[in-house]
């Protein structure tokens, strides 16, 4: 027995939605990971992370792999700090980061970005490595990964290679990834005050109109602004992050920030949102996640007061 | 690979099911292999939280799990849910408080409130309990007779 219905009959006509049919290779080390992916056939077979994009895809139609390679037994369930630098492995459940203490005081940007990413329930199976590989234009964490200079650690046949996230990310589901390559980690270089905000019609289990990331990192130049909700996908915006010359901006350098990131986004028109609308929420937006940032630095609280 | 007998630890008991193709879903695997017809199937794709199981005693989706990659992890429905003594204080709110109406989401409301009453060394409060079933959809009670559910969940459970 075989072909895509051969498992219907094997349950009995039970009312199984969709027939679909795939081998499931489930390597134990990394090694035989990229062995697998480098000798089987190019696009016969796709990689699972936590699987909350890839089965939904498998059942509409838009993924047919006939073989699935899934990470799970794979050692990369991890996240270490090693000083103020976290490395979290590639399959690790982003609850895990949710539930560490650290994350949320060192980087409550990327805890709040986290929390923003569909349930409770999902969120125990999602992965950051699985959000970084499908590259979607409206993820919520990737415009925060940008923000916070994330480094991608990928494993390839030739070895280990690592590059900060802006170049690893290409389009929607399209990375710098080769066919047989895979992501380890990602490496967050520093805590730094960071902020994330989103628009969406419903608060969750929605996906986010527009999405802003910014962060205070300890290296000059110190602030970073990305926005996700673009096309192709998540951008940093260095012109409105030149605006701001000082830790503490004052309240009108961060509106001349956010004026310059609704000019500068490349915004498209959707099904989610117009060009328009989401320039009118940038505008807003960014003066707010500059603002939060601000109060999330240590010492004195609050932006100082322009000078007259 | 796909022939292989397929073993699942489930409320506590190695069930044997049979040779479960690789494709399969946990949710399919538990109601129509294990007989376990309390967890349901609503939207699967992750939206509405009433397929809810506990792996590894989380809360997960199982619409969009692969049985054959949860055979290391114990996985507790809500039929198991409804022997401890948390999972029936966690019924009877839901009965006393009437925030059952249909009846389809309410496993996957009881599976996941459960699981945060049953985790929690100090008593969340009801803000963080409510918050935690955010990925619950109810298209009955409007929410309101589930959040009295919550409250009088949590008086319930010591």
């Amino acid at each position: 027995m075989s072909g895509p219905f051969a498992h219907r009959k094997a349950i009995n006509r039970r009312p199984v939605g969709v027939c679909v049919s795939f081998q499931l290779v489930q390597p134990a080390t990394p090694d035989e990971a990229v062995g697998l992916l480098a000798k089987a056939p190019a696009g016969e077979i796709s990689v699972l992370g936590g699987g909350t994009d890839l089965l939904f895809d498998i059942d509409q139609g838009r993924a047919s792999p006939r073989q699935v390679l899934s990470l799970r037994k794979l050692p990369w369930r991890y996240a270490r700090w090693e000083g103020a630098t976290l490395v979290v492995g590639s399959t690790l459940p982003l609850r895990a980061l949710e539930m560490d203490r650290r994350v949320q005081q060192q980087l409550p940007g990327l805890w709040e970005a986290i929390r923003d990413v569909g349930s409770p329930a999902l969120r125990s199976r999602a992965t950051l490595g699985g959000n970084v590989g499908r590259c979607a234009p409206a993820s919520d964490l990737l415009p925060m990964l940008i923000a916070l200079d994330a480094r991608v650690r990928i494993l390839g046949p030739s070895g280990v290679r690592e590059h900060p996230i802006d170049l690893v990310l290409q389009e929607s589901r399209k990375t710098s990834l080769g066919p047989a390559e895979l992501i380890e980690s990602i490496i967050f270089p520093s805590a730094a005050p960071s902020c994330y905000v989103w628009q969406r019609v419903q608060p969750v289990n929605d996906i986010s109109q527009v999405g802003v990331a910014t962060a205070f990192l300890p290296d000059a130049p110190h602030w970073r602004i990305a926005l996700g909700g673009l096309q192709p996908r998540a951008r940093r915006l260095s012109e409105a992050e030149a605006v701001l010359r000082s830790a503490r901006p004052t309240h009108l350098e961060q509106e001349l920030a956010a004026q310059e990131a609704a000019r500068r986004a490349e915004f498209v028109t959707d099904r989610r949102a117009t060009e328009s609308y989401r320039r009118r929420l940038v505008a807003v937006m960014v003066r707010r996640a500059l603002q939060t940032t601000v109060e999330r630095m240590p010492g004195p609280r609050g932006p100082r007061k322009a000078a007259r | 690979m796909t022939d292989a007998p397929l073993t699942l630890n489930i409320n506590g008991q190695d069930r044997r099911l049979g040779a479960v193709p690789d494709a399969e879903r946990l949710l399919d695997t538990l109601r129509w292999r294990a007989g376990l017809k309390g967890t349901k199937e609503g939207c699967r794709t992750g939206d509405c939280g009433a397929c809810t199981v506990l792996v590894g005693g989380e809360p997960t989706l199982s619409c969009l799990l692969l049985s054959r990659e949860v055979t290391d992890e114990p996985i507790t429905t809500i039929e198991g849910v409804a022997t401890v003594p948390i999972g029936r204080a966690v019924i009877k709110a839901f009965a006393e408080a009437g925030a059952v109406q249909c009846g389809y989401c309410t496993p996957g409301f009881v599976v996941a409130l459960a699981a945060q009453l049953g985790r929690s060394t100090t008593r969340p409060d009801v803000e963080t309990l409510i918050d935690g079933l955010e990925g619950n959809l109810c298209r009955c009670t409007g929410y309101r007779a589930i959040e009295r559910a919550v409250e009088l969940a949590r008086k319930a459970v010591p």
